[in-house]
Formats: C-alpha cells, structure tokens, sequence
C-alpha cells in the first residue's frame, strides 16, 4: 500500500525542502522506493537540495500539462536505490497544478509500486500548499521553536484536517511533528521555545527533533541530503526520524545542552 | 471545493458584529451612552461593524436624527453598516441619510415561506412593499431546540466552528486565533485559547466551561470581556464563566 506523505510548515524557511529530501533518502536507503514531488512550483529547490539541478530535463507541470510521460521526469537518484525525484518546475506559476493533474501523477506512482510518496510543499496557505496536501494520508509538520513558526503550524494543521480529501471523506490525516533547528543553548537562555511547550501548543505526536547544525548548511549547499552525513548530528537525527517513522523504539536526543570538551571547542 | 479559476467566491460566514439597541431618540444621550461604553474596550471596537436596532423606538424613531447618528458611529470609529426594525416612516429619511436598511432576522423559514418568497421574486414592484412588511413584524424570541455538538479533534488557529442551537463540547484544545460560538453553552476539555461565544442567539443563561482558561476574548449573549484585561486570577486554571446581570463572572471550576 502507498502511502502520501505531506511536509508542510505554514511559513517559509523552517526547513521542509530540508526534511523532505532527508526523510525519503531515508525511507529509500531502509529499502522503501520512495518518490519526493517538488510542489514548490517556480521557486524549485528541491532538486538543488538533492544535487539533481543539472539533471532536470522534464518536470512536474510537464507531467501534468502531459508534455512528458512521468517515467521521463522522474529522475533516479545515483546515490540511494529506490530514490526518485519529480522536480518542480522554475518558469511556471502554481496555477499549473490542477487538482486532476495532480491526482494522477500521485495514481500513477502508486501504480508504479512506490511504497512512499513524498510531497515536498511550497510555504504558505495558497494553491502550492493547498494541492501538496489535498491528498496526503499522512503530514510531517515542520516547526521551528518560536512563536510565528509555531502558529502558522497550527493553522497548516486545520486546513490539514478540514480540506484535505481524507478530511472531506470524514478521514482523519495523521499527523507528525518534526522541530528543526532547535538549539538546547539558546532554549535555556530564553530566545526559544521549549520542545515541551512546543509539543504543549500544537498537540501532535513528536516524530523527532533536528538539532540546529551547520551541516545542513553544508549538506544542501554541495547538493547532498544531510542524512547522508552519517558524521552530523542532524543526519544522526533525521535518520532517528525514519527509523520512529517506521516503528523502530529510539529515543530522542539532541535535546539537552551539550557539555563542550576542549577538543570540540576547538574543532567544533 | 473548487480549484477551477474562477472570477469571484460567495460564501456566508460568521462575522462579529455589535447591535446597538436604541431605546432614546435624543442624540446627545445616545453619544455620551455609547462613549462611555466605547470607551470600555477602545481597541476592541475600532472598525468594528455596528447594526442599529430601532425596534424598540416604535413611532417616535422618525424623530430620530439619523444623519447625527452616523456621524457620531464613524467619529468613533465604528462602521455603520446599516438599521434594522424601523418604523413605516423612516425608510425614506433613513435612506436619505446614507443607511442601509436590513431584514430584521425572523425565525428559520419554513416551507410555506419559501413558497411565498418565491412569488415575490416574480413581482418586484411588490416585493419592497412586501418586505418591508416582514420587517415591521414584531420580532418572537428564538426558541431554541438545544442539541448538541461534539469536537474530537483540536480546533486550529484559523478555523471557526458553530453549534447552530446547541451547545458544543470540544474534547481536545481550542488553539489561539480559532473562534468557538454555540447558541448554548461551550464546554472545552483540553485548553482554551482562542475566541469563545455562548449564548450567540442572546441565550443569557449559557455558560463557558473549560480546564484551563487561557482565551482570548469572552463572549457571552454579546458580553464580551478580553481575557487580558480581567482581573481574574484564574488564568490558566480550571473556570466556569456565566452572566450575572450583563456582567460576565469567572469562577473557579471544582
């Protein structure tokens, strides 16, 4: 059974393209074939993230608009088995994604044997996001610890569960919540909010927590989903995610302030 | 839903508004009445959408100085948006003077009512004197057939939800930025947080029930109170909020 997965957030820039691209790297190396859409029509970074820019030939409006068959722009990933990517397009707007159109590119996936669908949404309320998560069974909720990230979740998750199709089918969409960039450091001191109190607000069962890290800086810069970097404590965490994801029992870490060595001050 | 580009969307939806009801017709008293009320909560009423009830002023509401009322509704920030229950005179004055008029609400329609509603439709000449008619009918209290409504799931920042003549249970939290109404009273089982009306139909004996008050705004039978500007210590804790006398009471929930 295939199962779509939403990553939204509400606002921009607290890490969705990110999670996307490690989580279906993930599900992908534990064997899974996962397909990651770029939603983020005419502001694409998806493809970038996962070091496939210089591979897109046709894209997801293509698909639709039926200007190309869907095995013709996905594009396989040389790194990890089973990973597939349907880049976003960078000269259209989101008014080319239609509600039919995007429905069969999901069917047609699912048809194709893809265990997970991932669906990497724009940020905002708009058509973008609206049609990233019209058919999702499942929503990881990306939120940073404060308070605007923390609200605009919140809404993301009503239109979630009162817009979705599962929703107007009297369905409940299950709900994840993932917090990246939390800094224990900068939680104690106040500039912050707590994972408790984070959990507290939104309600939704914890998935798993990233810590702030300049690998995933590095990571999407060189075009290499963090996960990879087995060394780094975010590709550390985002597997832990994958693996909760899955029903594997870990235990969440990173969540205390670190007590720094000589060595790692200097080092970092 | 639709995803079809389209020109323009018409939806109803839930807005607050102010009723004033007028009981005077001289304008000065009304000011300094609504001054002081106004002055209450400043912030609370700036561009808010006020509806003049005039059905309690019978004949003598044609006296009433309909172009100084207006005035006086903008110059505190108010925005008129119309009068309803006037007198068979004061139609042509009231339009003169910038007002819209509205139907007065009547009770649910019933069949028979659509059937007439119909008909007027196909003579338009009639219909203004028709409706007018309708608004000039005392209006009957709402009787209201309580029911109730239950909410399993949290109710977000952003989403609105009404109990139509009933009351509403909501087992799980009400986020900051969502808005619960019922006709009847409101329980919340996990936090409170965002807006609460009871008693929206003017049900004065609703009552608000929650585990932990942390709303916004308070509202019942149109007495509103915000929760940052009262005096309650209960914040935060377990409350049971009721009318006494237009005067809203936080008591501790046991």
């Amino acid at each position: 059974m295939s199962r779509v997965i939403v990553v939204t957030s509400g606002k921009g820039g607290v890490g969705k393209t990110t999670t996307s691209a490690a989580f279906s790297a993930g599900l992908a190396s534990k064997g899974y074939k996962t397909a990651v859409i770029d939603f983020d029509v005419g502001l694409r970074n998806l493809d970038l993230i996962m070091g496939v820019e210089r591979r897109v030939v046709y894209d997801f409006v293509n698909v639709i608009n039926g200007e190309a068959t869907l095995r013709q722009a996905l594009i396989k990933d040389k790194r990890v088995d089973n990973l597939y990517i349907l880049p976003a397009s960078q000269t259209r707007d989101k008014d080319a994604l239609t509600e039919e159109g995007v429905e069969n590119v999901i069917n047609d996936l699912k048809d194709d044997g893809f265990d997970y669908i991932i669906c990497d949404s724009p940020a905002g309320i708009e058509k973008g996001a609206f049609m990233a998560l019209y058919f999702a069974d499942e929503a990881i909720i990306v939120t940073n610890p404060e308070v605007s990230s923390v609200r605009d979740s919140d809404r993301i998750l009503g239109i979630l569960q009162s817009k979705s199709r599962a929703a107007e089918e009297g369905n409940v969409v299950k709900e994840h919540l993932v917090i990246t960039r939390y800094s224990p450091e900068r939680v104690d001191s106040g500039d912050m909010i707590s994972l408790d109190d984070i959990v507290e607000i939104l309600s939704v069962p914890l998935l798993g927590v990233i810590p702030e890290s300049g690998s995933v800086l590095q990571a999407s810069n060189s075009g290499i989903p963090v996960i990879m970097d087995k060394e780094s404590r975010a590709g550390q965490a985002y597997m832990d995610i994958v693996g909760r994801f899955l029903g594997e029992k870990i235990e969440h870490r990173f969540l205390d302030v670190e007590k720094q060595g000589f060595f790692k001050k200097l080092f970092g | 839903m639709t995803l079809t580009q389209s020109v323009l969307e018409l939806k109803g939806e839930m807005l607050m508004l102010n009723v004033l009801r007028l009981y005077d017709i001289n304008i000065e008293n009304i000011e300094s009445a609504l001054q002081l009320k106004r002055d209450e909560a400043p912030m609370f009423f700036i561009q808010s959408p006020i509806v003049i009830d005039c059905s309690n002023l019978g004949e003598q509401g044609k006296l009433l100085d309909l172009r100084a009322l207006r005035r006086i509704l903008v110059k505190m920030d108010f925005v008129p948006v119309g009068l309803r229950g006037i007198a068979d005179g004061m139609r042509a004055a009231a339009l003169a003077a910038g007002w819209n008029i509205l139907r007065t609400p009547a009770r649910p329609p019933s069949k028979d009512k659509k059937v007439l509603a119909k008909e007027k439709k196909s003579s338009i000449a009639k219909s203004d004197i028709e409706s007018e008619k309708v608004a000039d009918n005392p209006v009957e209290p709402v009787t209201i057939q309580k029911s109730n409504m239950t909410i399993e799931r949290p109710i977000r920042s952003g989403q609105q939800v009404y109990a139509e003549n009933a009351d509403l249970i909501v087992l799980s939290q009400t986020s900051a930025g969502s808005e619960i109404m019922a006709d009847g009273s409101i329980h919340v089982y996990g936090p409170l947080r965002g807006r609460v009306l009871a008693g929206v139909k003017g049900d004065t004996t609703a009552r608000i029930f929650c585990r932990s008050l942390e709303a916004e705004l308070i509202v019942i039978a149109g007495c509103y109170q915000l929760l940052d500007e009262s005096d309650t210590n209960l914040q935060g804790k377990p409350a049971m909020i009721y009318l006494d006398q237009d005067k809203l009471i936080i008591e501790p929930l046991i």
